[in-house]
This record gives structure tokens, sequence and C-alpha cells, in this order.
């Protein structure tokens, strides 16, 4: 079990939340440096821990504390699989809005504290639109909760958001709350073929334009060069998603380009394909930036003939794999994205030295984000150094 | 007085208020039973003059409460002994909209619907609306992360505001947050905790909100009930049936009355409740959802049902519901709102809970809310000039969030803590909790001087009640130490 390719002295395994606390609680007090895990699916995201002696294992923590169907909402404990939640949502026709790669290994708690994010998001929001409330283990093993089981709430200070893409290093979350959705009574994708950069972003516009709800909007670059393979997913009640595929059909005559329906089970084609994207490819890198800023990148950029990657236009983040990578290029990036960012997700541990897995931020907001993790984890011992800004 | 004349050459003498005439209008928003004169208003047009006030007012020591607007319902923009209001209202301008990502960057002081109207004529809107909307202030609604009727569907400010320049209490300008539509930006979500920090954590100066295409159709159902039992079995049966409406809104009888003699819509007067809702979306699907809820709403008991035939009237139906708390204002020399949040499958059983509330005190309460997530608005209505009965409206109000928390929710869904609720807050979380909100407080603000005594629960402000008690920033951050 490796931390961004670092071998901690001990697993520690709590059976319970409570015995978590006790444990984090005992590490603060003997000064010993910890972090936490999962399932383990992004443990390379990040940069070198400072100090590792012993990481904490969520994954005996499953329960599901309440889940009130009629209120669309449910609270896990964090430990608990993506997939496991799925299961019993899928029970009473409800969905999570959270696309992970690997639902089977992916925890609750680690795609919060990663940001865990994919395409629906453009229908469904991301996690921090999702989640209601939450549950941590301070550094410090104090036990403290933000937001609530209900999903309109401005009660105190979000802490929920707070948590969202900390990588854990404000402290473990244990329990979150989640609005989640219906399923849809039909899905259909139209998959539109070899569009230039231009062509999918006019296909974009003119899906906005037309006042269409895409539930997903993904190009996987195509073996030519400049190209994209754009995939349109449709949710929600048969007759909407109908006519949506109709008028979605014609802005593709209009566009002058080859267009054709997708079979019933899009979704898992499309999910086929994103992680035919990363195998075999030892860099992962996720690009943040608006969209038009981010076409333009993949317009202008000379990518080597190995890297592969998809972009989801309309939300303005684009996934890249690569056998081979350096540095440089990463710096040439993000010089090239502006106020986007790259963030690397994945890479070979001999090829971290010299490398920030994020790239900065703002000076002014990293005062902020400093004197944050200072006041949760003044003792520095709490996944220390491997965030934004060697946090 | 040096101090005074500091601020006018900061912000001019045009925009410094220091007449005892002219602050009365700053003693209070819009929670006017409690009042307190600040020393000086100012009113800045640029984020500088606001950084420089900023400086100016701690190195004299003063306090500072950010105001946009001052249609606050929880207290928020209510001054403090000594204080400097920090007012956003003249900070009016629209800096860019940028169609192609989607994004607009405005000025704190714009008012909310000014957005949507300036975006109309190119076919987007901008999706929260407060039924304050014509009047309140964009930074207003960051601070409160406010909400209003259509956020069932689309969410509240914190899921459109996506980036913000603020001026800390330091004076620094600092940006958070997603500037130009990316979707994220690098480290802590520190936007995402301002967005309903009060004005505790910096004093917003610009912000970048998302904005919206306009949807291809909107059907409006409104529809009368028996009681409120069968009003909100209509909700839970629609929103189990998978439609999520873009707003669902119930009236109870005592609400409707007001509404029709303050709007004169032609609402009967002779039903118990009353649900007004849109659905919208891509055409096909608003049809068939729009026929699938008016199905549902039969099944559950309504006794009429009504579409509007045009746009005047549609318009008319929302303005009668968002003008419910001027019209209950117009039956009652006096009310007092709570904004309490419970799980909406409850929502019946918490309705019977109020009536027993004002029953028992002898005061009548009208409620006007958002049923599809739960949100209740129970109007508690009095007559100040009866001795006691200020008292009895505020204990019924304590009493109906108490209720609140009972069954699982919250004391406030988008009107915010202020000084209202703080005492309440302590029964909502625990010690450790506020402790842990406090240190982010002190993250942004060490020494507690933006909008102080406000949100948290303090013993000064509510007794020393077990469990209310919370460090004060400084004390956290001394033991902390300043990184
Ligand atoms: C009739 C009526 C109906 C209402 N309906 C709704 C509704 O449907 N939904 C809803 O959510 N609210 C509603 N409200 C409450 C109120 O309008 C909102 O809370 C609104 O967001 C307040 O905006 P404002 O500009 O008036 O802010 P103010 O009242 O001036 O201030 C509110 C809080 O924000 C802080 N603040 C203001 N501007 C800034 C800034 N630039 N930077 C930092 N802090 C700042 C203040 O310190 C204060 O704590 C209603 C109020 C009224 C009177």
């Amino acid at each position: 079990m490796m931390v961004a390719g670092v071998e901690p002295r001990t697993l520690v395994e709590p059976q319970s939340v409570d015995e978590l606390t006790d444990r984090v609680r005992e590490l603060y007090a003997r000064e010993t440096p910890f972090a936490f895990i999962g399932g383990g699916t992004e443990m390379e995201l990040g940069n070198l821990p400072r100090a590792l002696d012993t990481l904490v294992r969520t994954t005996a923590c499953t329960g599901v504390i309440d889940y009130a169907p009629e209120d669309q909402t449910i609270t896990v404990e964090a430990g608990m699989t993506i997939a496991a939640v799925s299961d019993v949502l899928a029970r009473e026709r409800q969905f999570l809005a959270i696309d992970a790669p690997d639902p089977e290994r992916a925890t609750v708690g680690g795609a919060i504290a990663t940001n865990l994010s994919g395409p629906r998001r453009l229908r469904y929001g991301g996690i921090k639109d999702t989640i209601v409330g939450v549950e941590i283990v301070r550094p410090d093993g104090v036990r403290a909760r933000g937001g609530g089981k209900v999903v309109k709430n401005v009660a105190g200070f979000d802490i929920p958001k707070l948590m969202v893409g900390s990588l854990g290093t404000l402290g473990a979350i244990v329990g979150a709350t989640f609005r989640v959705f219906p399923v849809a009574e039909r899905r259909a994708a139209l998959m539109y073929a070899v569009l230039t950069v231009d062509q999918m972003m006019s296909l974009c516009a003119e899906l906005i334009g037309a006042a269409l709800v895409p539930a997903a909007v993904t190009g996987f670059a195509c073996a030519k060069r400049g190209r994209y393979d754009v995939v349109v997913t449709f949710e929600g009640f048969a007759r909407g998603v109908e006519e949506q595929m109709t008028t979605a059909a014609a802005i593709a005559v209009r566009l002058g380009v080859d267009a054709e329906a997708l079979p019933d089970d899009a979704l898992a084609a499309q999910g086929k394909r994103e992680r035919a994207l990363r195998r075999g490819a030892n860099w992962h890198l996720t690009v943040c930036a608006p969209p038009t800023a981010l076409a333009h990148f993949v317009a202008t950029t000379p990518f080597a003939d190995d890297v592969r990657h998809a972009v989801d236009p309309l939300l303005g983040t684009g996934y890249f794999a690569a056998a081979e990578f350096d540095v440089a290029t990463v710096a040439a990036w993000r010089t090239a994205l502006g106020g986007g960012s790259a963030v690397v997700n994945a890479l070979p541990a001999q090829a971290r030295r010299g490398l920030d897995s994020w790239g900065e931020p703002p000076k002014a907001a990293l005062a902020i984000m400093r004197r944050l993790k200072a006041t949760f984890d003044p003792k520095g011992l709490c996944n220390a150094g491997r965030f934004v800004g060697g946090l | 007085m040096a101090a005074i004349l500091d601020f006018a050459q900061i912000v001019g003498k045009r925009n410094t208020i220091t007449a005892p005439s002219e602050l009365r209008t700053y003693e209070c928003d819009g929670l006017a039973g409690f009042r307190v004169r600040p020393a000086v208003v100012v009113l800045p047009e640029t984020t500088e003059q606001v950084a420089a006030a900023v400086k100016l007012a701690r190195s004299l020591g003063m306090p500072i409460v950010p105001r946009g607007a001052g249609t606050g319902l929880s207290g928020g923009a209510l001054p403090v002994d000594g204080c400097v209001v920090i007012g956003l209202a003249r900070m009016t301008k629209i800096l860019a909209i940028d169609l192609e990502n989607r994004r607009m960057r405005v000025q704190p002081g714009v008012i909310n619907l000014d957005i949507s109207r300036r975006l109309a004529p190119l076919g987007y809107y901008y999706a929260p609306d407060p039924s304050s909307q014509s009047v309140c202030t964009i930074g207003g609604n960051v601070a409160e992360n406010s909400g209003g009727a259509h956020c069932l569907k689309y969410g509240f400010t914190v899921n459109h505001a996506v980036g913000a320049t603020i001026v800390t209490s330091d004076g620094d300008v600092v940006t958070l947050g997603a500037q130009s539509g990316e979707p994220d930006s690098l480290g802590y979500d520190l936007m995402g905790v301002l967005v309903g920090s009060e004005g505790l954590l910096g004093i917003v100066t610009e912000v970048v909100v998302k904005i919206l295409r306009r949807p291809q159709a909107t059907r409006t159902i409104f529809a009368t009930f028996p009681s409120t039992d069968e009003a909100s079995g209509a909700v839970s049966s629609i929103i189990a049936s998978g439609i999520v409406p873009a707003a669902i809104e119930m009236m109870d009888k005592l609400a409707i009355e007001a509404i029709v003699a303050a709007t004169h819509v032609d609402w009967p007067l002779d039903v118990g409740a009353a649900l007004l809702m849109d659905v919208d979306g891509v055409s096909a699907e608003v049809e068939d959802t729009a026929a699938a809820a008016s199905a549902l709403i039969e099944a559950a008991g309504a006794i009429e049902m009504r579409t509007p035939h045009d746009e005047v009237e549609r318009g008319l139906m929302w303005k009668g519901r968002k003008a419910a708390f001027a019209a209950v204002g117009r039956i009652s020399p006096n009310y007092y709102v709570q904004d309490g949040v419970i799980p909406r499958k409850d929502v019946a059983a918490v309705l019977r809970e109020i009536t027993r509330l004002g029953n028992e005190a002898g005061l009548r309460v009208a409620n006007v809310f958002h049923a599809g997530d739960g949100n209740l608005h129970p109007l508690v209505l009095y007559d100040a000039r009866i001795p006691g009965q200020e008292a009895k409206a505020e204990h019924v109000g304590g009493e109906i969030l108490r209720v609140c928390l009972k069954y699982g929710g919250s004391v406030t869904g988008e009107h915010g803590v202020g000084r209202d609720k703080a005492c309440y807050l302590g029964e909502q979380f625990s010690g450790d909790d506020l402790a842990t909100m406090q240190m982010v407080r002190s993250a942004f603000d060490p020494y507690g001087v933006l909008n102080p005594d406000k949100l948290f629960p303090t013993p000064r402000l509510c007794g020393d009640k077990p469990g209310a008690y919370t460090a004060h920033p400084v004390e956290i951050s001394g033991q902390a130490g300043r990184g």
C-alpha cells in the first residue's frame, strides 16, 4: 500500500468510526505522522509525503446510516464503495451522481477527498453540488459534523464543501450525506464522428443554443490528429430524450458532420472508452480550464504520439494519459493553460523529482489555505506535504 | 472626529454617512426588531476603496459589518456598537458577460434580478431567485447562500456563484474559486466556504456566476386542496414519480387570504391549501411531466387545478407567491418569519405541530414555503402594541425551530443564522462542530473583527448555556499559531 510511491511503516484498519477516532487521537498525541486510505484507487495523486508513519484505512466503516428515498438523500459511512452505495440506491431506482472509473474499489470518502468528477457532472453537478452533510475526524482526533441531512441548509459554515478535494489533509472524512437522483426512464446517446476542435465547439454552442439538456458531452481524441469522436448523452423521460435525439441529429446535418445513435448501454460504452484511455499509461493528468481555453489548448498543443486524451468540452475538463511524459511538458502545459490547471493524477515514482503534482494556486488564496491547514493540523502530522503548496 | 474624516478621504464625502438621521436607515436589516446605530457608514465604489476602508477600520479598532441592500431576515447586517458599516450597494457594475463559457462577473451591489434582466435579450438567465430578487444584492446572496422557489431543480447560490474577489479582515484583496469558467480551482474550496458565511470571512467585492440558457418550455400549475395534508401528499407523489419540478411552492389558507387581499389574484378563498408549481425543460418532456404531475395532483385530492393562459397570467401567479411576506404584513401589524427545514416527507406532520404551537400561544401562523425541499416559512402573526405578544411570537418561532431539529432538519434553509438564530445553532451543532467552524473563521479573520456577534452562539449573546460555548477565534489561532 503506497502513498505517492512511499511505503508507510504501519497500516491500521479500524473496525468502526469510533475506533478510527481513537486511533487518530492517539497518533496525534504521539506526534506520529499519518494519512488515510480508502479503496486506494488514487494514491498517486499528490506530492511526496513530508513525513508518513501510519496509514489508516477506512474500508471497514461501511454502514448505511440513513436512507430516505422519499427525500432523495442518503447518509453513509465513508468506507463504503461507490458500487455498494449504488446497489442500495438502485433498489429504489435512484443513483449517486458520482461517475467513478473504478466504483468497486473507490470509496465515498476517497471520492470526496479527491473531488472525483465525471462527464455527467454537466447535468447533475459535481460532488460539491450534491454533498449536503459531512462528518470528519479532525487531525487532533475530534469528531465534528457540518451541513446536515436535509437538501437545503445554510446553518453554519459549509464544512462539507471544504472537505471536497481536501485530500485528507484536514482530517478523515468518516461519513457523508448526499442528494441522490431518480434513475432516468430513458438514456440515449449520439456519436458525432471525427470532428475538428472548431466543429466540436460549434456543436456545443448549438446544443446550448437549442436549449437541449445533455447529461454528458465527451470528445474522445481520434487516431487522426486534432479530431474527436464526440459522444452526447441524454437522460430523462422517454419523449424528452427522443425529442432531444432528433434535434441533436438535425444539428449534425446542419454542421455537415456524421452522427450515429449509440446502442442503449451508451454510458457503459463511454465508461469503457474512458478506462481504455488510461490502460497501460503510467501518467494520468487532468486539465481544468474554461471551455474556450481548453479548446484552444487542445487545438494548439503539439501532443506527443503516445498521448491519449478525452475532453468534456462544456465542463472544461480534459483527461490525458501517456506512457512517457516529463516534468518540463507539465510545466509547459500549465503555462499554456494560463488560469487553468493541469493536475498529475498518476506517474511513475522515479519521475516525481522536481514535480509539483498540482501547480500553483493564486498566492493570496494560498496564504488563507496555509492558515487553514495550520489551524486544523498545527503539528503538521496529517497527510503532510501532499497537498497544494506543500500543505 | 478624525476617524470619520479619514473614511471620507477614502470613499468621498458623498459616500460617507455620519448624520444620525441618515444613519437610522442602517440601524437594522429586514429583521427590524433588532436595532443598533453604527458609528459610520461608508459606501465604496471600488475594491480598492473597500480594502482601504477595512485597513482604516482596523487601525482604529472598529468592528466591520458588511451590508448589501439590507433585506436580510436574520439580522446579518445588524450593526454592532462602534462599528463601521461597509455598504456595497453602490458597487453596481456588470463587469463582463462571457456567453461562450457561460459566466458573468459582477460587482456585489448588483441586484439579483438585474442579472437576469440584462441576460434576457440574450436568452440566458441567472437561476437562484429569492422572493426579494428585485431588491436584494448578489453580494448579500453570496453571503447568505440565498435560495428561491426555483432552487429545487437548479440549486442554490452556492451552486451558481463559483468565484469571487474578497477583501479580508486585513484589507488584503484575494481571488477565490473559479474565475473564468473552469470547473474547479486548485486547493481547498474556499469559495464553497465563503458562500453562506454571512459576512464573517470576507467582504465580497466581485462575484463570478454561472448563467443558464432559458429552457425550451415552462408549464405552470396552480392547484387547491382541502388542507395542507392533501397538498403535502401531492408534493410527495410528484417527487416520488421521478419528476423534478423547477419549483413547487405551498401556501396555506391564511397565506392565500393575505395574498388575495394584497395582490388581487383571483385565487379561491374557501380552500385549505394551494400549490404553485413550474416544470421546465425540453418541450416534449415538459408536456409529459406536466400531464403526469396533474394526474398525481388530482389523485392526491385536489379541489381545482389551473394553468395560466399566457405569460401575463403566469407572471401574476408568481407575483402573488413572491409577494406573500409583504401581503401577510398587511393583515397583521407584525409578523415573525421562520426558515426551518425538515425532510420533505414530514411536511404534513410538522405543519400540524406548528398549528398546535400557534393555537397554544393564541397566535395565527401563516405558511408559505418551498415544499419541494422541505424549507418552511411559518410567519407568526402578532401585534407588538399588545404587551407580551412579541415575546410570545418569538417563543413560538423558537419552538418551531426545535420541531424542525426534532425531525432531523435545520434551523435555517436560506435566511441565514445572523443575530437572530445564533443561539439556536448550539442546538443544531455540538460544541466540537462549532469549534471546527470557528477554526475556519480564524483562518480568514483571526481577530474576529468581521461581522462580530453573528452566527456563533456566545455566552454574551445566549447566556452560559452548556454546549453553546465555542472558543473565540483568537483563542484557537493562538493555540494553533498563525501559519
Ligand atoms: C420580502 C423578502 C423576501 C425574501 N425572500 C427570500 C427568499 O426567497 N430566499 C432567500 O434566500 N432570502 C430571502 N429573503 C432574505 C434576503 O433578501 C436575502 O438574504 C438576501 O440575500 C439579502 O441580500 P441583501 O443584499 O439585502 O443583504 P443584507 O441584508 O444587506 O446582508 C445580508 C448578510 O450578508 C452580508 N453581506 C452583504 N453584502 C455582503 C458583501 N458584499 N460581502 C460580504 N458580506 C455581505 C451582511 O453582512 C449580512 O450578514 C427575503 C427577504 C425579504 C425582505
